[in-house]
């Protein structure tokens, strides 16, 4: 659950104390909902772009998903995302922009392609 | 070791070749035979440094010298080169995950070759056995090791899937690593350099026809480089092997090296007036 979702719990907590109907499970429910956000997991994912727009093509991909990291598949035409407008489409947000200070100098490239990390938040 | 007496075997166009990609696959070139006793050499010896192979003079005659591996050494780092001190064999336990994405310890980034990372499969190496992948062109990509490590799958990355008896040849800073594999058993990969000890010329395989102008130095991959560098840097390199890097010069804008259909020799090309010298 969101800790938006959770901030609803409570403003309806706090409504049923003030009308004198508030009951212990009721605040238990919200103690669990705030155990689970607690523990909740962050996913990654790694996208090196041809470059800092966002719909350009995807040309190196990572990924840490409930804890396991992936590479995607061999054939990049089977990578889940294609571009990093694809990730953000499906849920993903970005983290990290590329770091432009390492991009400066034409006479020497530095890493490969345009980088965002994005993530997503697994509950537990 | 004596090497002077070996012939080069690559030609130009193949040495630009080399210069855009940093690395060269020769399949298949070491006889059955010989693949069968350095298997079983590693086999007893499987340390990571087995160099007592060197002294192992089947070893040195056929894959050390080995007439199209030789040839292609030769070629690259000029009449007279050293032969390996040190042999590393990179072997390994299948199934294995990938390995890191890296570059060596050691790498220098620029247009001189002094040296050349060589790699001896002597049984082959199939996409199941996790080949060594390598990330053509990125001989000229600077890159810490230890901040690639969060790279996964490239689009751009090759995976030297080869015969038995296949030797590639590559630039000491490519990028590269061990690719997963799901085969069972062991891939053995043995790794070794070779030195320059004179000075470069083009003294390889001359093709008449071939025209430093008009030649085709670029090499791209989308989103890799910057536009046209690949072909700055595979150009400056090629001079430097032919003994012309004092003659390299680059004009920029649509000037040599840089690709192109045009109706007459391209401008800024060595030799021509540039912004530095007119």
């Amino acid at each position: 659950m969101s800790l938006e979702a959770i901030a609803t719990k409570l403003d309806q907590g706090i409504a049923e104390l003030r009308a004198g109907t508030l009951q212990e499970s009721t605040l238990a429910a919200i103690r669990e909902e705030l155990r689970s956000a607690c523990n909740a997991r962050q996913d990654l994912l790694y996208l090196q772009a041809a470059g800092t727009a966002l719909d350009t093509q995807v040309i190196g991909m990572r990924m840490v998903t409930d804890g396991e990291l992936s590479d995607g598949a061999d054939d990049p035409d089977d990578w889940p995302y294609q571009t990093v407008l694809d990730a953000i489409r499906d849920g993903w947000r970005i983290i990290e922009f590329p770091n432009l200070a390492l991009l400066l100098d034409e006479s020497r490239t530095y890493a490969y392609g345009a980088e965002f990390v994005l993530e997503k938040i697994r509950s537990a | 070791m004596d090497t002077s007496h070996i012939a080069p075997t690559l030609r130009d166009s193949q040495v630009l070749d080399f210069c855009k990609r940093g690395y060269l696959l020769l399949d298949g070139v070491v006889p059955e035979e010989i693949n069968r006793k350095t298997v079983s050499f590693v086999d007893k010896n499987t340390s990571l440094e087995p160099t007592d192979i060197l002294d192992e003079s089947w070893f040195v005659e056929n894959v050390i010298l080995n007439p199209a591996a030789a040839g292609a050494v030769r070629s690259l780092l000029g009449s007279g080169f050293e032969i390996p001190i040190l042999m590393s064999n990179h072997r390994v336990h299948m199934p294995a995950p990938a390995q890191g994405w890296h570059r060596d310890g050691g790498s220098r980034y620029g247009p001189t070759l002094h040296y050349l990372q060589v790699f001896y499969y002597p049984e082959a190496c199939t996409a199941d056995m996790g080949p060594t992948e390598v990330l053509p062109g990125s001989h000229f990509l600077f890159q810490h090791s230890s901040l690639m490590g969060h790279y996964g799958n490239l689009r751009h990355g090759v995976k030297t899937v080869a015969s038995a008896g296949s030797i590639f040849l590559t630039v000491y800073s490519i990028w590269h690593r061990r690719s997963v594999s799901t085969a069972r058993g062991t891939r053995n990969l043995l790794k070794y350099n070779y030195w320059r000890t004179s000075p470069p010329t083009r003294d390889w395989v001359i093709e008449p026809d071939f025209d430093f102008a008009l030649a085709d130095y670029t090499f791209t991959r989308r989103g890799m480089r910057q536009q046209f560098r690949d072909t700055v840097d595979a150009a400056e390199m090629f001079f430097w092997l032919c003994g012309k890097a004092g003659e390299y010069q680059t004009m920029g804008g649509q000037g040599w090296p840089m690709p192109g259909h045009r109706n007459a020799s391209p401008r800024g090309f060595p030799g021509e007036p540039t912004a530095t010298t007119y």
